[in-house]
């Protein structure tokens, strides 16, 4: 049985090492974080298979977690009747109150460890193992929490395991609960062993080349950022800070450049705008303005991007590295005149 | 294969619990009128079927059993008390995880379906309200149904975790009934996407007609047109029917009709989409002898299809094998599988002449005879002796050769029948009255037979017990032959003789004794 953890860089092709796993035969399943990778990889085996065979199955994190492993044990047993994505506002609730609330939904940060504590982990592992030959889990480096205690339900079943992800583009936490794995996602070494730990083989190499960024940013981005990242790319690109009004209105009103925006996208409707966190999983752009807020503005002037906070850093990462052709960066600031009034 | 291993029952009409393991293959449902095999097939179908609107059409009120409801009405109606029905179709492994998990009555994870049928919880508080007034009111309208497999996911009619088939002869000649069927025979010979192309196609043909044939109607009135209608009462579905030999088959006669929908059914059984379950409903209503004898065979020769069949007839459940029956008691939710029948048994019954086989199976007091003579003087002889007659003491009689019946006390012993075997000592007692029945007897079987080897025959007795009155009847026309001889060599028109006589016929003291064991 192969278990394996393959750590990649954006952009080199995650998605595609899990497809050429597929095929016709082995009866595979791929769990997704976001719904949008759910999308992605469905589209992806319709490409491929030229429709979905029966044997793929792809589930977002929560359906597999509720639908296929809690459902089938604790149903019955525990009467919950949905999930409740809020956290329990009682934190010394005790007992069943601290897994399910009054209108019995259990509550999603905990329904890992409900199950494990209800002691169905090891049915849950039987499951896999009766109805899969091949586990996948993408985007692993998010599952946070109980939810990363909950890997070895799924790594220890009698399958083939292939887990992948970017440990730098964990923006975003499956769940969250309190102290639990708190320091996890804190260094990149200890995040390593703890996957060791589980039974996992750390592949770091197979995906450590950008096939969609160029070698200038990749090397941009490891001296900037500090994560370490390769090209397959021998092209020049280009980086650029747009500090002329002319230029700065012309890339903000071209629609083909989507401007990326820390966290205030939904100020700039009026042009191709995304928060940094949400472009993750998108893979279509060409031409990427990264929108620099204060204090990322403040940093980049003195070349210590590497000064920001793990989560901003990594959602820059994940911004920087949608790029495909040319990178421009410009100050949030500058954008004031330019932009339509918010009506 | 797609198998229905068991159907589990609860509070589901007649029903408070019933736990009933099918055969892979033949199932055939015996008992009495108002022991439930309708209402196993009704529960089968309607958790197949997945369709909220047949519950609803049938009504909760009507599927709730009494019991339960009376019960809950004279308790001090808690909510949480009030109760529940479900019907579980547990599946033989389908190696699909939706339909897989612990959500059924024992706890256990396996594969299967639920129907369940109970209070609908978001309207608690109105719940309440109608249990806390004085009414005896029972809260039906607020019960809701729900469809769920084993994992506990929600399924309707349109995924199709087996594929089922349901003819009910009771029901022949009724639309809706054979609309139901035409639409599922379809579906199970559908290949690929025809369906959608067949859809696609008629109503382009429909589009069709409209433009060309009423086109010139169409001209003259103007500002309106006519159209041909495409909506959900008239479609491929609406309109489909089945021709066998050019004639539509609700065309033919009932007993036609029920045999055409069974053969057709029985043969499509192959492809991704062959009905894997077929549920007959009294195949035998409206079916010749002859028919019915094809159809037996036909159903003989199904390999690809489980079979569930409700019947009254001794045919169906002997030809096709006691062994397949299941037994359904209207005193008890307890079902009786015969499966446990000697396999020789079952074989003997498929050959055996048809002697009512299921009247025995289906009495709790049989008396067994060897003969057609015995059988004719019985009903008078068990009215003298008790002052009762057999049908008020529910007692079955049937004639049966000698040799054939240890094949009976297998079923008696299995169904705990009350016995009495009358019998003749051929002049060796022991062996042919005790000895061979040592197996058998006990509290509930007995052999009666005389002991004085002498007696060695039932007209021996007779003649012995009654030799004024018979030497009075048949001495008369006699010449070469004895009144004893004349007897033994015309046994039945002896019988019938002294059965009409009204002279006192004194019967002989081991069928006394027979009777007033049987009776007590």
């Amino acid at each position: 049985m192969d278990k394996q953890l393959v750590l990649a860089v954006a952009g080199a092709g995650k998605t595609k090492l899990l497809i050429d796993k597929l095929d016709r035969e082995r009866r595979a399943l791929i769990i997704t974080h976001t719904t949008n990778n759910f999308r992605n990889i469905n589209s992806r085996i319709a490409t491929t298979f030229g429709f979905l065979p029966h044997n793929i199955q792809v589930m977002t994190y929560f359906s597999f977690l509720y639908g296929f492993c809690f459902k089938p044990f604790l149903l019955k047993k525990t009467g919950v009747r949905g999930i409740n994505f809020d956290r329990c506002g009682n934190i010394r609730a005790v007992g069943r109150a601290r897994y399910i609330d009054s209108n019995q939904r259990a509550y999603a940060n905990r329904l890992a460890k409900l199950i494990q504590e209800s002691g169905a982990g090891a049915e849950v592992t039987a499951r896999i193992g009766k109805y899969f030959d091949l586990v996948m889990v993408d985007e692993v480096q998010d599952f946070a929490g109980n939810d990363f205690n909950f890997l070895p339900v799924i790594a220890s079943a009698e399958t083939d395991a292939l887990f992948v992800g970017d440990f730098f583009q964990h923006t975003y936490d499956t769940s969250r609960d309190g102290g639990v794995r708190k320091n996890l996602h804190k260094d990149y070494g200890r995040y390593i062993a703890e996957c060791e730990g589980i039974g996992l083989t750390v592949d770091r190499e197979t995906l450590r080349h950008s096939y969609r960024c160029g070698p200038e940013l990749c090397n941009y981005i490891t001296d900037s950022l500090g994560i370490a990242i390769g090209s397959h790319r021998q092209d020049t690109t280009g980086i650029s800070f747009l500090e002329r009004e002319s230029e700065i209105r012309e890339i903000y009103n071209d629609p083909a450049v989507i401007k990326l925006f820390y966290q205030n996208a939904d100020g700039h409707h009026a042009c191709h705008s995304r928060n940094w966190g949400a472009s993750k999983g998108e893979d279509h752009y060409t031409d990427v303005c990264v929108v620099l807020n204060q204090t990322s503005y403040r940093l980049y002037r003195h070349a210590n991007l590497r000064a920001l906070r793990p989560s901003t850093r990594n959602k820059l990462y994940v911004a920087m590295t949608r790029c495909r052709g040319s990178l421009y960066f410009v100050e949030e600031k500058a954008l004031r005149g330019i932009a339509p009034k918010a009506i | 294969m797609k198998l229905i291993e068991k159907i589990v029952l609860h509070n589901f009409k007649r029903f408070r619990n019933l736990d009933l393991a099918l055969n892979d293959k033949l199932n055939i449902l015996i008992g009495e009128n108002e022991t439930g095999k309708s209402s196993v097939l009704s529960a089968v179908n309607l958790a197949l079927s997945g369709s909220r609107t047949q519950i609803e059409a049938i009504g909760v009120e009507r599927l709730l059993n009494c019991d339960a409801v009376e019960e809950f009405l004279n308790s001090n109606k808690d909510y949480n008390s009030l109760p529940i029905m479900f019907v579980e179709i547990w599946l033989n492994e389908q190696n699909n995880h939706e339909l897989s998990g612990k959500n059924n009555s024992r706890d256990v994870d396996y594969d299967g379906l639920r129907m369940e049928c109970g209070p609908n919880n978001e309207l608690g508080p109105e719940i309440r309200e109608i249990l806390q007034s004085n009414d005896r009111m029972f809260p039906f309208e607020y019960y809701e149904v729900k469809f769920n497999t084993f994992q506990g996911n929600a399924y309707s009619g349109y995924k199709k975790f087996l594929r089922h088939l349901s003819i009910d002869t009771t029901l022949i000649g009724h639309e809706r009934a054979t609309r139901e069927y035409v639409r599922n025979v379809y579906e199970a010979n559908l290949e690929g996407a025809e369906r959608q192309q067949h859809q696609h196609l008629y109503r382009k043909a429909k589009e069709d007609f409209s433009r060309s044939a009423l086109s010139t109607l169409n001209e003259r009135v103007e500002g309106y047109a006519f159209s041909i209608k495409s909506d959900p009462k008239s479609n491929l579905d609406t309109d489909l029917t089945v021709l066998e030999g050019g004639v539509p088959i609700d065309h033919k006669g009932k007993g036609k009709q029920c045999f055409v929908k069974t053969d057709f059914a029985l043969a499509r059984a192959t492809g991704p989409r062959q009905v894997d379950l077929l549920l007959l409903e009294e195949p035998e209503t409206h079916l010749s002898h002859v028919n019915m004898r094809k159809l037996i065979g036909k159903i003989r020769g199904a390999h690809n299809q489980q079979l569930l069949i409700a019947t009254h007839s001794n045919m169906i459940s002997a030809r096709l094998n006691l062994r397949n029956t299941i037994l359904l008691h209207s005193a008890t939710d307890q079902a009786i599988s015969l499966n446990d029948l000697p396999k020789e048994t079952g074989r003997f019954f498929i050959k055996a002449p048809d002697h009512g086989i299921l009247d025995f199976v289906l009495s709790k007091k049989s008396i067994l005879v060897e003969g057609d003579a015995e059988y004719i003087l019985m009903e008078r002889f068990y009215s003298e002796i008790s002052g009762r007659t057999l049908e008020q003491d529910d007692i079955h009689i049937l004639s049966v050769d000698g040799t054939s019946f240890k094949r009976y006390l297998d079923i008696a012993k299995l169904l705990n029948i009350k016995v009495a075997v009358i019998r003749d000592n051929d002049k060796n007692y022991s062996l042919h009255c005790e000895d061979r029945y040592r197996a058998y007897v006990g509290e509930t079987i007995k052999v009666f037979a005389d002991r004085d080897e002498e007696r060695y025959t039932f007209e021996v007795c007779l003649y012995c017990d009654n030799r004024g009155i018979c030497d009075e009847i048949f001495g008369e026309a006699r010449r070469s032959l004895s009144v004893q001889e004349y007897m033994i060599k015309h046994k039945t028109d002896a019988a019938l003789a002294l059965l009409e006589t009204e002279r006192d016929v004194t019967c002989p003291a081991y069928i006394q004794e027979a009777i007033q064991w049987i009776s007590s």
